[in-house]
């Protein structure tokens, strides 16, 4: 750094201090040249927009005439919008249908594949395999899967007697479709964190334990639940706030029906300021989501921080 | 008798893992009627390409798959070039702001794509650049706070002492760069390189708002607006949306080494 | 590896730059021709309009013109986003509950000095329709089409019944106890062990057949037509205020609810709710209901589901005070931002002209924005044997157009929202009629 630099007052010390700085410049410049793009993109892709939808917030404007300054009109519409509270709802239902199962799933996954077992690598690819999918093409797929009359789960049930349910456009069983979605694409990749973290637990814990008498079980909760305490803790921070923006399966699926049951707040944001053309209040709404998701955030690195040093040197 | 019922365990969770996609592309084969008639279960008997051929010709699929593969191919190079730059300066340089700039990088990753929505689109509107390939792929293309944290991390890893040889002969910090960090990177840039490109490829609500035209439309938009049209009709759709998971299914066959580890990595600071 | 990494990093410098170079916004000139958008939301019309759209490409070798399809749900969300985002396509189909707001925002070219300069004869359009589309002497849109709602049936499924087609004529309805209408919906109602709804032991879990099927996003095919047919009106006087919550509006509703909640005629909302319900051609042609309420754009998709005869169309019945149908037109416009002006004017002139109505009447797509030219539309039905005269009757009866208001887009995306769910029974007609009437109401400045 500039103020490391101990000047030396002789002229030949004169010289080399110059010599230093003009490289410490070129340094520095050749730093920011290689910064640059990124930081066009970071500025005026991600920066400016952050400021543009607060100050948005403020206005209403449907993007064709003029937006008139309204202050904070949109943040009292929206704390008295029933369906703002119904889409938070509808976000929060969801992430309960979701994170729990999925982790639960990928828990029992990553403990089956932690023992040496046969074919475990290939296992492992499998199960990711629906992590990489398009969820426009899933929405598609599970749409048909779920068809009351001519998807797989219906004609399933049927051969065991049972009448299936008009999945999608039922509106108790719209959401947990959609989350199923989400808990297929997920279990894989939530697995193979969990796997890793699995891995990184010293075997001696568990001979030292199983020395002492200890049954599976009493291992399992008191060396292995603890020590993939970061990994668990880590994927349900991530995938929660994943969740929380739902919106290509819903887009494709249901368009928040049937009857608002799977209106998640990022396709209520989507409905308000591309379909309905009210950008100030679709502007107000994501200012909440993005004051929600920071909570989530600022929770999460306050976990981390106690047990990971950012190192910046 | 409890390896068996692990090994069925893990056996049933792999059917569940593929069974969608098999279905998918089996009933992709099968005639129109016998979508709807045979379970999805039963193999197509006789094979047809007849849905493919339909959805090739009369919808432009292939428009939809080459737009998409313009996009995500554009934003994937200029996501590993851009990142990797700045990977390096923020990894290996020292410079007045770095650290501030780079925790507004790391802050800026939690934003939600939909809160930077309606100002992006007002933005490409002003540079005249909505329904333009460049307004698709310019907010992506300068490199993602993500792929940068990802290859500074990996940059970190490596031994300083390789890079102050190559200094000591004369190497500048492009060279340096280029011929002493890049080929051991590797691993780390297409690891960027496939979940950039997979991103891209299956992002749906960038596109919806900045481009509706039919010239660049990509295939989560062309598939989505079949379903709109023929939701019922699913010889049509399911073969559009087996189309849409090919090229995914093929990178992910060839990249699947480094996306399992780099997944596994992920929970692993 | 290596060499992996260099083969997509080579392909994907190409990508970038023909991502580059390619950056086209569609509209630019190649070669000297200038290539025209033109949007349109029915893809059952395209093929006719495509092939007349050749005839003028041949007439105007400097103009390509490239349709833009887009389904009645994305249509709205996408134009609106393209006229903000200033690269609406040059031509598109315009409609009255959307015609307020472009107007006002000025996104619409005025025909007027265009019309003058030209010479056209705008006499040839039906009055009704073009009237509609002026404002202060600007004219921002020519006659298309026309279209009222008719009762589509099979044919098979009403000999099945012992029905014959004069049967479900002069049918009626009432709030009380449904009338002639629903008796005859409930002869064509079978369900799994081949009883009818009327008569005794008719389980109404398990229905083959259906009497109706009803589907409609702003409720132009459903319930508007009961209302009209009951003496509600949607709003107090054009460009006022919904005036949904009135009594009339609210029993019509409450018998649609009841085609399929009560009476068990109509096919439940869980299969027809749009957006993931199947067209309702699809819904007749697969047998899973003898009859549907639809527009009378629709007859070339039942044509397609029931070929050869395998389908007619009925009037629809007759309410407390009469009969009437909602009727609708759209219009061609051309955007105001375009870049291409006279092109833009000129397939405009094709598109609203003789010539080009005529063969798309001919190919029975629509009933044509001019009147002298129904005869060809209805001929060509007559030829495949099928009576479509009825939507011309309905036409020139008692008729409602759609609302004029500004807050179209508000009506249009909570009614589908509300109105699924009064069809699914999650709310009563009297909740949704006044909450949609509220929420429309309060969108309007």
């Amino acid at each position: 750094m500039i103020d490391n630099i101990t000047y030396d007052r002789s002229v030949q010390g004169h010289r080399r201090v110059e010599r230093r700085l003009a490289a410490r410049v070129r340094a520095v410049a050749e730093a920011y040249a290689l910064l640059a793009p990124s930081l066009v993109g970071f500025l005026l892709f991600l920066v400016a927009p952050i400021f543009g939808v607060a100050a948005l917030s403020l206005f209403d404007w449907n993007l064709m005439g003029a937006p008139s300054f309204v202050g904070l009109d949109n943040y009292r519409e929206l704390a008295a919008d029933p369906e703002v509270w119904r889409a938070v709802l509808n976000t929060i239902y969801y992430v309960v249908l979701n994170i729990p199962a999925q982790t639960v799933l990928a828990l029992l996954l990553a403990l089956a594949l932690n023992r040496r077992i046969r074919g475990g690598k290939v296992l492992r690819v499998v199960f990711v395999l629906p992590w990489m999918a398009m969820p426009v093409a899933l929405g598609i797929i599970w749409s048909w899967v779920f068809d009351p009359r001519y998807g797989v789960v219906n004609q399933a049930l049927g051969m065991v007697g049972i009448d299936g349910p008009n999945w999608l456009t039922d509106p108790a069983w719209a959401m947990p479709v959609i989350a199923s979605v989400n808990v297929w694409q997920y279990t894989g990749y939530t697995m193979l964190i969990l796997l890793a973290g699995l891995q990184a637990i010293p075997h001696t814990l568990y001979e030292a334990a199983a020395i002492d008498g200890t049954t599976p079980m009493q291992r399992f909760f008191m060396i292995t639940l603890p020590l993939l305490r970061p990994s668990l803790f880590f994927v349900l921070v991530t995938n929660t706030i994943g969740s929380f923006q739902i919106f290509d399966t819903v887009f494709v699926m249901t368009q928040g029906g049937p009857g608002g049951a799977t209106d998640v707040l990022n396709f209520h944001i989507y409905q308000q300021g591309f379909q309905l053309f009210r950008s100030g209040y679709a502007s107000a709404l994501a200012m909440v989501l993005f004051a929600l998701i920071l909570l989530v955030t600022a929770a999460q690195f306050l976990y981390f921080r106690k047990r990971t040093v950012y190192d910046f040197s | 008798m409890k390896r068996i019922a692990l090994y069925l365990a893990l056996f049933a969770g792999a059917v569940v893992s593929v069974a969608p996609y098999l279905m998918t592309l089996n009933s992709a084969f099968k005639e129109p009627a016998q979508v709807l008639t045979t379970p999805a279960w039963e193999p197509a008997f006789p094979v047809t390409l007849e849905n493919f051929a339909q959805v090739w010709s009369q919808y432009d699929m292939a428009g939809f798959l080459l737009h998409s593969l313009v996009y995500a191919g554009a934003v994937t190079a200029g996501q590993v070039v851009f990142s990797t730059m700045a990977a390096y300066a923020f990894g290996r340089m020292s410079f007045p702001g770095r650290d501030v700039l780079f925790w507004g990088y790391l802050a800026t990753m939690m934003v939600p794509q939909i809160v930077t929505l309606v100002p992006l689109f007002l933005i490409m509107r002003e540079f005249g650049l909505i329904d333009t390939y460049l307004g698709l792929i310019l907010p992506t293309a300068f490199g993602t706070p993500y792929g940068i944290f990802l290859v500074r991390q990996y940059f970190r890893t490596i031994p300083r002492d390789l890079e102050s040889a190559a200094r000591i002969d004369g190497a500048g910090t492009l060279t340096v760069l280029v011929r002493v960090l890049l080929p051991l990177s590797r691993p780390i840039l297409a690891t960027l390189a496939t979940i950039t490109f997979i991103t891209t490829w299956n992002t749906l609500l960038w596109p919806l708002i900045v481009t509706n035209g039919d010239a660049t439309r990509v295939v989560t938009l062309g598939i989505s607006a079949l379903k709109g049209q023929h939701s019922s009709q699913y010889h049509l759709i399911l073969a559009a949306a087996a189309l849409a998971l090919l090229p995914l299914i093929v990178i992910f066959l060839l990249f699947q080494r480094h996306i399992v580890r780099s997944i596994a990595l992920t929970g692993l600071k | 590896m290596s060499r992996k990494i260099a083969v997509s990093a080579v392909a994907a410098a190409a990508l970038l730059s023909l991502a580059a170079c390619g950056g086209g916004d569609g509209s630019d000139s190649t070669g000297g021709a200038v290539t025209l958008r033109y949007a349109m939301w029915d893809e059952v019309q395209k093929p006719p309009i495509e092939q007349s759209i050749r005839e003028f490409e041949k007439a105007h070798p400097t103009i390509k013109v490239q349709i833009e399809l887009n389904n009645w749900n994305d249509y709205w969300s996408k134009l609106q986003t393209q006229l903000a985002g200033r690269s609406a396509p040059d031509v598109f189909w315009d409609h009255v509950s959307y015609f307020p707001k472009f107007s006002k925002e000025g996104v619409l070219t005025d025909l007027a000095p265009l019309i003058a300069q030209d010479k056209v004869d705008t006499s040839i359009y039906d009055a009704k329709l073009a009237e509609g589309w002026k404002v202060d002497g600007k004219v921002y849109g020519l006659p298309k089409d026309w279209d009222t709602i008719g009762l589509f049936y099979s044919t098979k499924a009403l000999k099945e019944a012992g029905l014959t087609p004069a049967d479900l004529d002069g049918l009626t309805w009432n709030p009380a106890d449904g009338g002639t209408f629903v008796k005859a919906l409930q002869k064509l109602t079978v369900d799994e062990n081949g009883k009818h709804a009327d008569e005794p032991g008719f389980d109404p879990k398990k229905v083959k057949q259906y009497g109706l099927a009803m589907q409609a996003p702003t409720g132009q095919q459903d319930w508007w037509n009961f209302a009209l047919q009951n003496g509600c009106t949607l709003q107090d006087k054009p460009w006022g205020r919904w005036t949904i919550d009135q009594p009339a509006c609210v029993q019509a509703i409450q018998f649609v609810q009841d085609l399929r909640l009560k009476y068990h005629v109509a096919v439940p909302a869980t299969v027809t709710n749009p957006p993931n319900g199947p067209s309702l051609d699809q819904v007749v042609g697969r047998g899973e209901a003898a009859a549907a309420m639809d527009g009378s754009w629709m007859l070339r998709a039942f044509d397609t589901a029931l070929p050869g005869g395998g389908f007619g169309v009925a009037d629809l019945p007759a309410g407390p005070i009469g009969k009437g149908s909602v009727y609708n037109g759209l219009t061609e416009a051309v955007y105001a931002g375009t870049k291409h002006p006279k092109e833009a004017w000129e397939l405009l002139k094709w598109l609203t002209s003789e010539r080009h109505q005529k063969a798309v009447a001919q190919a029975g797509a629509v009933w044509p924005g001019i009147p002298s030219l129904n005869d060809v539309f209805a001929d060509a039905w007559k030829a495949k044997g099928v009576d479509v005269t009825g939507f011309k009757k309905a036409a020139e009866g008692t008729t409602m157009g759609y609302p004029l208001t500004e807050a179209a887009d508000v009506y249009n995306v909570k009614a589908l929202d509300i109105f699924n769910q009064v069809w699914l029974g999650q709310l009563s007609p009297q909740n949704a009629a006044q909450k949609i009437t509220t929420e429309a109401n309060a969108a309007i400045k």
